[in-house]
């Protein structure tokens, strides 16, 4: 209790700093309207409640004019270029989708003070320039995923002598991608429990493999942008999601799971081991929504063959479009609400801060909280293993080629080699056709 | 000098072609004419940019669009049979009921007041291998031990997406049929029962040829609707796992605002219209044919 209250003082007295500290001017931006599209949905809304304080502080209104999840934001996006409708100002963005709008947006490093994008992680300030040009700055809204798993599996003693006796080492959460794949298949007792599942389609399943071909130590594209999963580090990652469908470790309607359904599968208390975002990690401990409530361990994510962690991460952010007619004021918008105090307030929520600063202050509020510190360990060392999708315009158009490839392999429709050989091919043809090569 | 006077067809047809033109030709026009260059949603300039019937030599040259091309007609022939014999099926029974009727037939347009996007979610639910009601209650019932995988598998993927467009459309053609059913004169059947005929003969030879006008009527609405079919298919499916439930406007759909080539989408867009077409005139010719047959023609 005690305790607690020092840590409410702290935080309020840091919010109270950097409140103080806040670069805007009483009536700077007096009359002018930002208007803005910004992603909605319930855990995005605390941030946006703190609007209304900025408009107070600059005079300046805000008029949200679309509120859609990022996918629809994608298309809107897009139909906008198309239109030459883009004298919106502000737009949420996201680092998986930010490399497809290379003329929308404004490079922000002409707006925002040099000390004040140094207050980010660089990882993140990297990964949100493209071509030269900052695009957005990211909020508080982290991802990248780390391992969830049911604590009493790997406490059970029979568990641990039958693995021991059939594998021959024990049995702990699993550091490599090879113990992973023997523990599912080791726990799975089908259809009423599995050993694990992965978002089987669209981005999600080309997102997994792309960090696997990583981990394994290839990469998806050599330099000059050819495709390069075709490789002895894509075939076996591949056959790793091969041999977990086949041995009937993972649901066999996984290849049409994304992020919704493998959160309910793994809240369902029906999974044994998961990768997943930190997003989750309230929920899956919550009783109300959680069947594995109170059994939930989090550790940092495995290694591929290469002794290297996957870590295919997103994050997302805010950017300022070219056409905006008050640029100064959108960026002051952007600003606000990347802030140490708007980054504070929406990491409360459970989602993971891109601020170096706001990491210190969300694991001294972790303090005392057991399940709560050893999550935010996880994902901090996992986080140190993060890396962006491929820096091309043209990801999300590979991605589409390739998902479909690598579920004709899970499925049995062709061997992993003429699925990588079919996907290699038809990224090759789309590279060509839009001139990178 | 006298000033021509503009006719009146014209003045009072004039609004109705602006709207047209504004509404249905001009983004006709500017689909077609983009079709013919690697428009890309993202990068305007392309617009500008004349590549003939490149777009349309990749689509006829792909067999990722020609697979999605096969399954559409696929779905188009099954599901639109099924409807017709069990909308069939539900206007002759319904007609049947003599109390309660008026009731039957609100009941029957259930399915059609929902959202083609809500069937989509129902239907996933329903289906889904691991918290799906089917599998639940095949396992309870002790009917199967197995997560089925309805949505993955590749016969059963494609059945669940007829099935929940079979559930949301037989309607259509029940209550068309119905509509049907009530338009018959009686004397001819009464002469048919007079004369000795089995109840099969009465339907073979006069109830089914009184019928088939509006049969044709529903197949040929719900062929344009199936043969767009997209919202129920994105939901379930979303045209996988590994294409196995793409359809054209699934594949259209992503490759035009996902992959945002628009200009590509548009080519296998107006290579798509054509089939629509070509299944409006064949059902309106055997329309044409039915009505003749009962001296309905002109």
């Amino acid at each position: 209790m005690y305790k607690s209250a020092i840590r409410s003082l702290l935080s309020a007295t840091a919010l109270l700093a950097i409140g103080v500290a806040s670069p805007a001017i009483a009536g700077e931006y007096d009359g002018v309207t930002i208007d803005a599209k910004l992603i909605g949905g319930q855990q995005y809304e605390a941030l946006y409640g703190r609007i209304a304080e900025w408009e107070a502080a600059t005079g300046a209104t805000v008029n949200i004019i679309s509120k859609k999840n990022h996918f629809e934001l994608d298309k809107e996006f897009k139909s906008d270029i198309a239109a030459g409708t883009t004298n919106w100002c502000v737009g949420s963005n996201h680092s998986s989708f930010a490399p497809q709008y290379p003329t929308l947006y404004t490079d922000l490093s002409a707006y925002v003070d040099a000390d004040e994008i140094a207050g980010f992680v660089p990882a993140m300030i990297a990964s949100s320039t493209i071509g030269g040009r900052l695009v957005m700055l990211p909020r508080a809204q982290f991802d990248v995923s780390v391992l969830y798993y049911q604590k009493s599996l790997f406490e059970d003693e029979a568990n641990k002598t039958a693995f021991a006796a059939e594998y021959g080492y024990d049995l702990v959460p699993p550091l490599t991608l090879d113990q992973f794949r023997d523990q599912a298949i080791f726990f799975a007792d089908p259809p009423n429990f599995y050993g694990t599942q992965y978002a089987g389609k669209d981005e999600g399943a080309s997102g997994r493999f792309y960090e696997m071909v990583v981990a394994n130590g290839g990469q998806m594209f050599n330099d000059d942008w050819t495709p390069a999963f075709n490789s002895d580090a894509g075939k076996e990652a591949l056959q790793w999601f091969l041999d977990l469908y086949e041995a009937g470790a993972v649901p066999p309607g996984t290849t049409s799971y994304l992020w919704d359904e493998l959160g309910a599968g793994f809240a369902s208390g029906t999974i044994a081991i998961n990768l997943d975002w930190p997003g989750w990690s309230g929920y899956f401990n919550d009783p109300e929504s959680s069947k594995a409530a109170g059994n939930v361990g989090i550790t940092v994510q495995p290694m591929g063959s290469a002794g290297i962690h996957t870590g295919w991460s997103g994050f997302h952010g805010f950017s300022v479009t070219e056409n905006c007619a008050n640029k100064d004021a959108a960026a002051s918008l952007v600003s606000f609400l990347t802030s140490e105090a708007s980054q504070i307030a929406e990491s409360s929520g459970g989602s993971l801060p891109t601020r170096t600063a706001v990491w210190d202050v969300v694991v001294a509020n972790a303090e005392g909280d057991e399940y709560r510190t050893m999550a935010l360990n996880a994902f901090q060392e996992g986080a140190t293993y993060a890396f962006a999708v491929p820096q091309t315009e043209y990801w999300i158009e590979a991605s589409n080629l390739i998902f479909p490839e690598i579920q004709a392999a899970i499925l049995g429709d062709k061997t992993v080699d003429e699925a990588l050989q079919a996907a290699s091919d038809a990224v090759d043809e789309m590279m060509r056709e839009n001139g990178v090569y | 000098m006298r000033r021509k006077k503009i006719p009146t067809w014209f003045v009072l047809i004039f609004p109705a072609l602006v709207i047209l033109a504004a509404v249905v030709l001009v983004p006709l026009l500017f689909s077609l004419y983009s079709s013919f260059t690697p428009y890309k949603l993202t990068r305007p300039d392309t617009l500008f940019k004349w590549i003939g019937t490149f777009n349309y030599q990749k689509a006829i040259n792909s067999a990722v669009f020609w697979a999605a091309f096969g399954r559409t007609v696929l779905l188009l022939t099954i599901a639109l049979n099924l409807e017709m014999l069990l909308g069939l099926g539900l206007a002759l029974l319904v007609s049947r009921v003599t109390r309660g009727q008026r009731a039957l037939r609100t009941l029957m347009m259930f399915p059609m007041m929902f959202s083609p996007i809500l069937v989509g979610f129902q239907f996933k639910f329903i289906f889904n291998d691991n918290v799906g009601l089917v599998n639940n209650a095949l396992q309870s019932l002790g009917l199967t031990n197995e997560a089925i995988p309805w949505l993955v598998d590749k016969n059963l993927a494609m059945f669940s997406i007829i099935f929940a467009e079979m559930w949301s459309s037989t309607s259509v053609f029940a209550i068309l049929i119905l509509a049907g059913l009530f338009a018959i004169p009686q004397d001819p059947l009464e002469a048919a029962k007079v004369d000795g005929c089995t109840p099969w003969q009465t339907f073979r030879h006069i109830t089914l040829p009184f019928l088939m006008p509006f049969i044709y009527i529903a197949l040929a609405i719900r062929s344009l609707d199936v043969a767009r079919a997209y919202d129920i298919v994105q939901i379930m499916t979303n045209g996988g796992p590994a294409r196995r439930t793409e359809l054209l406007w699934t594949l259209i759909g992503r490759t035009g605002y996902v992959d945002a080539k628009m200009g590509y989408a548009n080519a296998m867009g107006y290579i798509s219209i054509v089939m629509a077409i070509f299944f409006t005139i064949f059902f309106f010719r055997k329309l044409n044919a039915a009505r003749s047959e009962l001296g309905m023609a002109g």
